[in-house]
């Protein structure tokens, strides 16, 4: 063989042919690794002439007057009894409201996509309230969009307390309409229709928002009583929600 | 393999099956559930294209579709799998073009794609009843929606990658 001559390595001269499947192979591994960010995005910016429109907005807006009276008075007592126990400074959040642009039947129970992202100031962790109460929370953001899971997804724990018998419980999402509260102590005093609203002991949602009603009690549960939660904002069918965006400095402390 | 793969803009076509998962137009659902666009896409494609290329787009279609989801359950295994029967049943058999052939196609893919995921979520063990219900009827409206829009979208998809299949070997 002459010198200078490289022997001909027909694979090798094959895969470099191919280079362009193996960019587009990197691609779809980088938008499933991205949780499909880019997707979301390109949706967001090709369905905004669809969103839903202001007539929906104002209807909502309505909807949700006298569920913000009655919450209203909880969350003040409730504010005042943790600033006095606690002398704890909190973040009081900003509201934004945003528009459910993709629900997908696999998840629909799980989680939703909003029209509102990063660059609207939603991270991570942010408490999402639909007409009604507590919906869920936002789990990821890309510029444009979030994505919210939901308080029925199998993931989702949230710390919750019954006012009536002031007695706190972990909601658990099950995947399915109606998420279970575990109680945490073996006689909860509970009954089917009391109220379920955020706990005041929470620090991963604002304290005393609503979540929903008892649908039934099992008190022979094992090793605590278990009750289904009938959610007081409609999940099921619900087009605009409400982000409590929490300041960037209180995204960080603990 | 075909030479299907080789147009770029019909390799692209894949791009839509994620935002129409994503938009899932309300008057293409039954019961609330959207078809299976995934499998809808891969039917023509593998049947146009051969087994190997239909493997390959049932990959690459599995991580797109998998990016929109937050639970860990893939589709890969199953659309990889079902690329490859559709791409082996065009070649081994005359060529698949009829309505009903096309729809029991989708039927049983939708179908297989559906347990593949529910068995994924609970194992062989079986779920809670509210579970197993909400379960069984997302597995059902969506075979049967798949079914019925098939016939109509697949065949009209086949054609389109037949033909431009034979201009591109022209």
């Amino acid at each position: 063989m002459p010198i200078g001559r490289l022997p001909r390595l027909e694979p090798l001269r094959q895969l470099l042919r191919s280079w362009p499947w193996g960019l587009l192979v990197l691609a779809l591994v980088a938008v499933r690794l991205s949780k499909g960010a880019v997707l979301s995005d390109a949706y967001a910016l090709l369905s905004r002439p669809f969103w839903p429109g202001s007539a929906q907005r104002e209807w909502l807006q309505s909807a949700t007057g006298l569920e913000q009276l009655t919450r209203q008075a909880h969350l003040e007592q409730d504010n005042r009894r943790l600033r006095r126990l606690l002398d704890l400074q909190r973040a009081n959040p900003d509201k934004l409201t945003a528009a459910v642009i993709s629900r997908e039947p696999e998840g629909w129970w799980q989680q939703l996509v909003l029209g509102s992202g990063q660059a609207q100031g939603i991270g991570p962790g942010d408490a999402v309230v639909g007409p009604g109460g507590l919906i869920g929370r936002v789990a990821s953001v890309t510029p444009t969009t979030a994505r919210v899971t939901l308080l029925t997804d199998r993931t989702s724990r949230v710390g919750v307390w019954v006012g009536r018998t002031q007695r706190h419980g972990l909601l658990t999402g099950l995947g399915t309409s109606r998420p279970q509260l575990v109680f945490l102590e073996k006689d909860p005093q509970v009954r089917p229709g009391d109220l379920v609203v955020t706990s005041p002991a929470s620090t991963l949602v604002p304290p005393g928002l609503s979540v929903g009603v008892l649908q039934s009690v099992d008190d022979k549960a094992v090793p605590a009583p278990t009750a289904v939660v009938q959610l007081s904002a409609p999940v099921g069918a619900i087009d605009w929600v409400q982000v409590l965006v929490t300041s960037p400095a209180a995204r960080q402390a603990p | 393999m075909g030479v299907l793969h080789r147009l770029r803009w019909a390799v692209a076509s894949a791009g839509t099956v994620p935002l129409l998962t994503l938009a899932s137009p309300s008057f293409l659902k039954v019961a609330g559930v959207s078809p299976s666009w995934a499998v809808l896409w891969l039917l023509p494609w593998s049947l146009a294209d051969g087994p190997l290329s239909g493997a390959l787009a049932g990959v690459g279609l599995g991580l797109l579709v998998d990016s929109l989801q937050v639970g860990p359950e893939t589709q890969i295994p199953a659309l990889a799998l079902l690329g490859w029967w559709w791409g082996r049943l065009a070649r081994k058999g005359p060529p698949i073009e009829r309505s009903l052939s096309l729809g029991l196609l989708a039927l049983l893919g939708t179908l297989f794609l559906g347990l593949s995921l529910l068995l994924q979520r609970h194992g062989i063990s079986l779920p809670e009843p509210l579970l197993r219900q909400a379960g069984l009827h997302t597995l059902l409206a969506q075979t049967l929606v798949t079914a019925l829009l098939a016939p109509m979208i697949c065949s009209l998809l086949l054609l389109l990658w037949r033909r431009q299949g034979a201009i591109s070997k022209s």
